[in-house]
């Protein structure tokens, strides 16, 4: 990891920070690096709770555009004080001895409670040997999580680099499950595949069946890969008393090269001069 | 029902002459109706208790006998642990899994962590143990080291103890200790003694399981004294009344440390009413019941006695880790006012 990284959000610490909290943090990392033994990073990274508020940080436009630079897609935005703390230190931990480096992190997560696992689950973009954290991050996903739930799936560019196609798509699901905003899934418009559309197919069926809804907006998953059972989906939508399911069938027939979708599209005129014209987008049903 | 004992002493009605009728009613006698109006409106502390041991009826007759709040400190499950994953598992779930049931029962829940002294004497495993303790005695809501100390009195548990009052020091946080239950007042002496000679403020320290035997010299040389009312093995609660009666409330407190063996998670409320019963005033109650726990563990900086001091707010829809108390289907509580049970 760059030592960049950890200066820009550093400087988001100091401007978030009393003296005493920056004075605590430095305290924990004043040696030289590598010089400071891993157990006491460690213990900081737990203590943090009680040496830094809990407050919800601010950061300027200029801060975050930084961050996004060196990292893209990684946002602190909303995150409390010691959420981010905990992560600098994370920053602070030796990685040049591999094995050592891994089982300090494995250690933290094996003994963490969960605002420290949102924190480590957060940090998953700035540790290094990213491949190392693949089980624990769709194990994440896999156990339902609530607060830890979020800090992997939300916001967080680590699964669009690193996860297969099938833990995405389980991430995917699962947060539509969750009744979370997909829109929050950093990378969701790079990784929609044809598996993934035809299981939310599968899904919005099972939904609809029991009496309950689909969000709207997870169709745009789909546009791409219309198929004719795809097709029937977006008919369903079209036939909706509810018009934000019209929007989105007619966005993602917008969004296909599907002669049929194009020819589906044309019998709703107004949705059809709304999209094409660029008046409509799925940004609209982001709720 | 008598409620004052030494009311009736003085003045006996015609049907209560008997030496046996004036007798307030002993401990495993009273049943909560007979005593819950005696507490009415007290709210108690349990200051060690395993709760992981324990049902969801006993958080439930907890909550209704006016316990606000515990501490659950780390001890021995019943049988050796093999490894130290169980131990992970173990601390995590102090500060997880039953930190939240409880909550889904309306008590706050506080623990304090450590290496249980029995434990001590396997020390391989407690080597590993003590690599890793510094990582769960920092987390929210640990209010102290413990509980730790002496069983068998053994080097390896003088060993462990004594790292362990370092790592108490060092993290600014009061001291649980655990006497034997043999040789219980030479245990409870070096016990003390060793934790002057690192240095630690008597008053940071809650020396637990006292009896007649130790109280004195622990309250004499500044240190808390806890009492356990464990039926057949710790205290009763007839003789903690007597203690308070002796002593007064100062640096005194009552726990129930219920858990996997025959033990009352009703021990402070019955000894509360015990104490009503036989005359001893109100803030003398609250003192031993409530507050010193409250001033002696919130040392720590952990306790905020807000959240808990007007009632425990519930909310059994809450999820931890996405999982709920509530086994499926089953209706958050409370559902006692409705004939048909979904």
């Amino acid at each position: 990891m760059s030592d960049i990284i950890k200066q820009k959000i550093w400087d988001i610490i100091a401007s978030n920070t009393s003296a005493a909290e920056a004075g605590w943090l430095q305290q924990k990392v004043a040696l030289a690096p590598g010089a400071v033994a891993p157990i006491e990073l460690m213990t900081a990274f737990v203590a943090a709770s009680r040496f830094l508020s809990k407050k919800i940080i601010t950061t300027s436009e200029a801060e975050k555009a930084a961050l996004n630079l060196e990292i893209p897609g990684f946002s602190v935005d909303g995150w409390s004080l010691v959420r981010l703390g905990r992560v600098w230190l994370l920053t602070q931990l030796d990685p040049s001895d591999k094995e050592e480096y891994v089982k300090n992190i494995e250690t933290l997560f094996d003994t963490a409670e969960m605002n420290e696992l949102v924190a480590l689950y957060s940090a998953l973009p700035l540790l290094s040997y990213p491949d190392q954290w693949l089980f624990r991050a769709t194990d994440a996903v896999r156990s339902n999580m609530g607060f830890v739930f979020d800090a992997i799936a939300l916001h967080n560019p680590y699964p669009e680099k690193h996860f297969s196609e099938l833990a995405w798509n389980q991430l995917v699901l699962k947060t539509i499950f969750n009744d979370k905003p997909i829109h929050l899934i950093e990378g969701l418009e790079n990784r929609t595949n044809e598996k993934l559309a035809v299981t939310l197919s599968d899904f919005a069926h099972e939904r609809w069946a029991a009496g309950r809804s689909v969000p709207a907006q997870v169709w745009r998953l789909t546009g791409k890969y219309l198929n004719s059972a795809l097709l029937a989906d977006m008919q369903h939508l079209f036939d909706s008393d509810q018009e934000d399911d019209r929007k989105a069938a007619a966005l993602a027939c917008g969004d296909a090269s599907l002669p049929a979708a194009n020819y589906l599209l044309a019998k709703y005129t107004d949705l059809e001069k709304s999209v094409k014209s660029g008046a409509l987008t799925w940004a609209d049903l982001e709720h | 029902m008598c409620l004052n004992h030494n009311e009736l002493a003085q003045n006996p009605s015609h049907f209560e002459d008997s030496e046996e009728a004036n007798q307030a009613p002993a401990h495993r006698d009273i049943a909560w109706n007979d005593y819950k109006d005696l507490i009415k409106g007290m709210r108690f502390f349990d200051p060690h208790i395993h709760m992981v041991s324990r049902t969801t009826d006993d958080y439930q007759a907890m909550n209704q006998a006016g316990i606000v709040a515990l501490i659950e400190p780390a001890f021995w499950v019943g049988q050796p642990r093999t490894g130290l994953s169980t131990f992970k598992d173990y601390y995590s779930s102090l500060v997880g899994w039953e930190r939240f049931r409880s909550s889904q029962f309306g008590i706050k829940h506080y623990c304090t962590m450590g290496l249980n002294s029995r434990e001590a004497n396997n020390e391989p495993l407690a080597e590993q143990v003590m690599e890793i303790l510094p990582l769960y005695i920092y987390k929210e809501g640990v209010v102290g080291v413990g509980e730790i100390g002496f069983d068998d009195q053994t080097p390896a548990e003088e060993k462990y103890y004594r790292l362990q009052l370092e790592l108490a020091k060092e993290a600014k946080l009061p001291v649980q200790i655990h006497t034997p239950h043999r040789d219980k007042k030479k245990g409870t002496e070096r016990s003390m003694a060793i934790a002057l000679e690192h240095g630690i403020d008597p008053s940071w320290v809650i020396v637990d399981h006292n009896n007649e035997e130790t109280v004195k010299s622990v309250l004499d040389q500044g240190f808390y004294a806890a009492f356990t009312i464990y039926p057949f093995t710790k205290m009763g609660n007839e003789r903690m009344v007597k203690v308070v009666e002796q002593y007064g409330p100062e640096r005194i407190m009552i726990n129930s440390a219920a858990d996997w063996g025959i033990s009352d998670p009703l021990a402070i409320p019955k000894t509360a009413a015990l104490m009503k019963m036989r005359g001893i005033p109100d803030e003398t109650i609250r003192l031993v019941t409530y507050q010193n726990a409250i001033d002696a563990f919130g040392q720590s900086g952990q306790i905020d006695v807000t959240d808990f001091e007007s009632g425990y707010a519930v909310d059994q829809t809450e999820k931890f880790h996405g999982n709920s108390i509530l086994r499926g289907g089953q209706q958050p509580a409370p559902v006692k006012d409705f004939l048909v049970i979904n």
